[in-house]
């Protein structure tokens, strides 16, 4: 009980921080929408339709707009030392990851949210027949981006390269959820039936929770000074 | 470095350098020609070695790392960063002559196979690794940040295949051969074993001398640290 | 008169252009366009060893080279 309350607490410190900033949100909102303007003028629409490839977009635009807010996870904390502080704290540190992570979580959510409205605006695009698969896919491949993207931008944090070295580190290993995210979104837009996608979700939720597990029990050494 | 170690690396390289020269007798002398591929089939002797050695060296930089965090043990450390530079030495030897041989074979330098696109992502997990390294201040913190990344690399691996493999069969390509199915003659297995015997003793060669050369530097760190008046080495104490 | 003279050109045409493959086709394959089949992409697999040996060459020197200086630096 008290583990949770702990997590809790440092969610709700991430949460506020991000509502009197509103950096990051502001940051990715902006992006995703400018990445959808773009992608709508790159396209041929005489070659390909838009709609057809809407999936794979929404998906790069995600992970895009995704790092950049990830990638700024510890700034905040990291630039006068409060991390130091939270670091001093008798928290565990897996539930100092699971912090940060349901706190990524919570706004990446948001964005991705705001890049379905916007191809929905932009491309003419439905939301299939199947909403709650669809949203279980999304926010399951989300929470594994999360995962592994919030470990990593806690090791990018601590480097001389800073947010650079983030995707090269990320990217190679996010194919998983790119494969199966991307391919059971498409399924879904197309209006095919949730059983198409049920080992989609299941892969996706192997993949949440492997990076999840693996991240809070590596958390400690990337942050140990 | 002990010279155990080292008269260990010199015999295994006289072994692997024997190897390789059967090796080359058996694949330009020996071994039949494969029927539909003509001799392009041949780049498979050290292809497929290769991509054994790859990946063998990346469970070898994963378990080290491992117990690095384990233990604080800085000789896993640094067994962990030989291995790491010989996979990714070998990991580009995979790369290189894997589209040589596509080229003939399917007529493109490039296609999404399994075992490539594998290969290619684990070329990039290397480099990271070392960059990783290259870019922290203080030593130990990326030889953490290493070892972090080894192991997620290495729980990532298996479901990077499965993902790659479910997403070929979702798009079948029409003209995939199948380079060692169950059907090759024995004359080509016996090179191939050879090969892979090869690579592998060449590895642990490189990787013992490699060690070895870590181990050094490590004892003149130490001992410019502990000179009076010499520039103290930052956090390198074991 | 014509069309038959037409007609034996186009026959003796046919004969004098087909033979080569009809003819591989009933004996035994010719060996020379075997050959030149079996070694397509053959500079292909030499660039390969080449790349493979020339790799694994400059990291053994480079390791020795490396080896001979942090060797000369505890020497003194």
């Amino acid at each position: 009980m008290d583990y949770l309350r702990q997590v809790g607490a440092l969610v709700w410190k991430d949460l506020v921080v991000e509502l009197r900033t509103r950096e990051r949100v502001a940051a990715m909102g902006a992006f995703t929408v400018l990445v959808g303007i773009l992608f709508s003028f790159a396209i041929d629409p005489s070659v390909v339709q838009p709609q057809d490839i809407a999936s794979g977009l929404i998906w790069m635009t995600v992970i895009f707009g995704g790092m950049l807010g990830l990638g700024r996870t510890f700034h905040l904390e990291e630039d006068d030392g409060a991390f130091q502080c939270v670091l001093l704290s008798p928290i565990p540190r897996d539930a100092l990851f699971l912090g940060k992570v349901i706190a990524n979580f919570i706004l990446l959510t948001v964005v991705t949210a705001l890049v379905f409205v916007v191809f929905a605006l932009f491309f003419d695009l439905g939301f299939g027949d199947h909403p709650l698969a669809l949203a279980a896919v999304v926010l399951l491949g989300v929470l594994g981006f999360v995962a592994v993207g919030t470990l990593f931008s806690a090791m990018s944090a601590r480097t001389t390269m800073g947010e650079t070295l983030l995707p090269i580190l990320v990217f190679p290993l996010l194919i998983p959820v790119v494969i199966y995210g991307a391919t059971a979104t498409s399924s879904l837009l197309q209006g095919l039936p949730v059983s198409e996608v049920d080992g989609n979700i299941r892969m996706l939720a192997a993949f949440a929770l492997v990076a999840l597990a693996s991240g809070a029990g590596l958390f400690r050494f990337v942050v140990e000074e | 470095m002990s010279n155990r170690l080292r008269s260990l690396g010199v015999v295994l390289g006289f072994l692997g350098v024997l190897l390789v020269l059967v090796l080359h007798w058996q694949v330009f002398y020996w071994v039949a020609t494969e029927r539909s591929m003509g001799v392009v089939q041949r780049i498979f002797y050290i292809h497929v070695p290769a991509a054994w050695v790859a990946f063998m060296a990346f469970g070898i930089v994963a378990l080290c790392g491992a117990g690095y965090l384990w233990l604080k043990d800085d000789r896993l450390d640094q067994a962990a960063l030989s291995a790491a530079e010989g996979g990714m030495l070998f990991t580009t030897i995979v790369l290189l002559t894997g589209p040589l041989w596509g080229k003939v074979a399917w007529g493109v330098w490039w296609e999404w196979e399994l075992r490539l696109t594998l290969t290619l992502l684990l070329w990039f997990i290397y480099l990271g690794y070392f960059l990783v390294r290259k870019s922290t201040e203080n030593p130990q913190k990326g030889k953490r940040f290493a070892a972090v990344l080894g192991i997620v690399g290495a729980l990532d691996i298996p479901l990077i295949h499965i993902s790659v493999k479910w997403f070929r069969s979702l798009h079948p390509e029409p003209v995939v051969m199948n380079p060692d199915g169950p059907t090759a003659p024995p004359d080509m297995l016996i090179t191939l074993f050879t090969g892979v015997a090869a690579f592998t003793c060449l590895f642990f060669c490189f990787f013992l001398l490699r060690y070895g050369l870590e181990r050094m530097r490590h004892a003149l760190v130490l001992r410019e640290a502990g000179r009076p008046g010499g520039p103290v080495a930052n956090g390198v104490a074991s | 008169m014509k069309k038959l003279f037409l007609s034996i050109v186009v026959v003796t045409l046919f004969v004098a252009l087909l033979p080569e493959g009809v003819m591989a086709q009933e004996g035994l394959p010719d060996p020379a366009a075997i050959a030149g089949q079996n070694l397509r992409g053959h500079t292909h697999m030499f660039i390969a060893y080449f790349i493979a040996w020339l790799l694994i060459l400059g990291w053994a020197v480079s390791i020795a080279r490396r080896l001979g200086k942090v060797e000369r630096a505890l020497g003194d």
